[in-house]
């Protein structure tokens, strides 16, 4: 009987006890979700210690982004190159290295506030001032 | 660990099935010319399984006095579901929209067996061993927006799919009303442990969202067409939350359903 008991508890712990590694989890879904559709820009939110303000382009021709499966990507100001997710402080970012049609090399990072199949909310944030890039893949 | 797991559960089944053979009660039957000659025959697996289920019954013997009178079921049937959700404090960066969310009860189903039997010559009980293939519905109790840009969302997405392994005990109770003399109506009411064996999806494993183990309250009615099959339809109430805190997620399942002898298919 011990021995029954003690196949039992050992199952139980070897079922309960499996752990994943969540942050690549966590950046594989995101490359999920983001890869393979073009992201248009909807909203453009300046915030600042006293002050908040937010433009619009819903409805007009609008700036946007593709992110392609073969992590390269190319935007509507014509600058191409590679994009990758990393999380770096806790935070998740998307990291571009791109090039200019003027072959001037440009490298940026976003991090992500929040992230679904259809829409993102990226910012970056530089002394004292956080700007807010609102995406939407329906446009 | 994957295939590990699976020869747990294996195992698990085997000895659930080598109890259940263990407690019927012998019969004598003529031997056939067939039967004769492979008895003849070496059998070293069939030896070796009759070796460990000799150990195994010696074991359950010492534990399972006053359990009589065990007959063995196959049973199956199919089961609608449905989660209740409520997200709490918990954050996440991913958010899912919630304007097609499937509210509803979704069917899924499941087989396995079941013995019945009596308790000091008193009680009636049952233990049903089953594996469920769920499909479930999900209803959210709270959600956030961020309007005009985002329309009601979540930061958690319950999973619709689920493979379960279930172990239910219930208690049986005969009811008063009888139309005839070959029907038979029962109340049974009793706990069933779910083991989750499928992984979760993507969006979950972000979190590790879901619990391996889900504990549920069962009640049903039964209706028993006196040694031919029994109907039974039993509610299944969420007790423990599948999920982790700060979610808490209640799995309630409606199951409708039919038992036979396993003597009489086999």
């Amino acid at each position: 009987m011990k021995k029954l008991l003690i196949l039992i508890g050992a199952s139980i712990l070897l079922l309960s006890a499996c752990k994943k590694d969540t942050t690549a989890s966590e950046i594989s879904l995101a490359y999920k979700m983001i890869s393979d559709k073009i992201w248009f820009l909807d909203y453009n939110q300046t915030i600042t210690a006293t002050k908040t303000s937010i433009k619009t382009y819903v409805g007009q021709s609008t700036y946007f982004i593709k992110f392609l499966n073969n992590l390269t990507t190319v935007d509507s100001d014509g600058i191409t190159g590679t994009y990758s997710v990393r999380k770096v402080n806790g935070k998740l970012q998307i990291y571009v290295v791109a090039r200019t049609a003027g072959t001037n090399t440009l490298e940026y990072a976003y991090e992500i506030e929040t992230l679904g199949a259809n829409n993102m909310i990226l910012y970056y944030s530089v002394d004292g001032v956080t700007t807010k890039f609102f995406y939407n893949t329906n446009h | 660990m994957k295939s590990l797991k699976q020869l747990l559960v294996s195992s698990c089944l085997l000895l659930a099935g080598l109890q259940v053979q263990a407690q019927q009660s012998p019969s004598l039957k003529k031997q056939s010319i067939q039967s004769v000659d492979t008895a003849v025959l070496l059998h070293p697996f069939r030896g070796k399984v009759q070796a460990f289920k000799k150990i195994i019954n010696k074991e359950l013997n010492k534990v399972f006095i006053d359990f009589k009178d065990n007959k063995v079921y196959l049973l199956s049937g199919i089961g609608f579901s449905k989660q209740y959700i409520n997200t709490g404090s918990y954050n996440s960066i991913f958010n899912y929209v919630l304007q097609n969310n499937n509210t509803s009860f979704k069917p899924g189903y499941f087989a396995g067996f079941r013995v019945d039997g009596i308790y000091k010559q008193k009680h009636l009980y049952s233990f049903a061993f089953t594996l469920d293939k769920i499909s479930t519905g999900t209803s959210y109790s709270s959600s956030t927006s961020l309007e005009p840009f985002i329309g009601n969302f979540s930061r958690f997405k319950a999973d619709d799919q689920f493979l379960n392994f279930s172990i239910a005990a219930h208690y049986k109770k005969l009811l008063p009303f009888k139309p005839n003399e070959r029907t038979l109506f029962y109340v049974v009411a009793g706990p069933s442990i779910d083991t989750r064996l499928s992984g979760q999806s993507a969006d979950n494993l972000v979190n590790n969202n879901y619990r391996r183990f889900l504990l549920r309250a069962d009640i049903g009615i039964e209706y028993e067409n006196k040694s031919f099959y029994t109907l039974f339809m039993h509610y299944k109430q969420g007790v423990s939350s599948f999920t982790k805190s700060p979610i808490s997620t209640h799995l309630n399942s409606l199951e409708i359903g039919l038992l036979m002898k396993a003597s009489d298919i086999f």
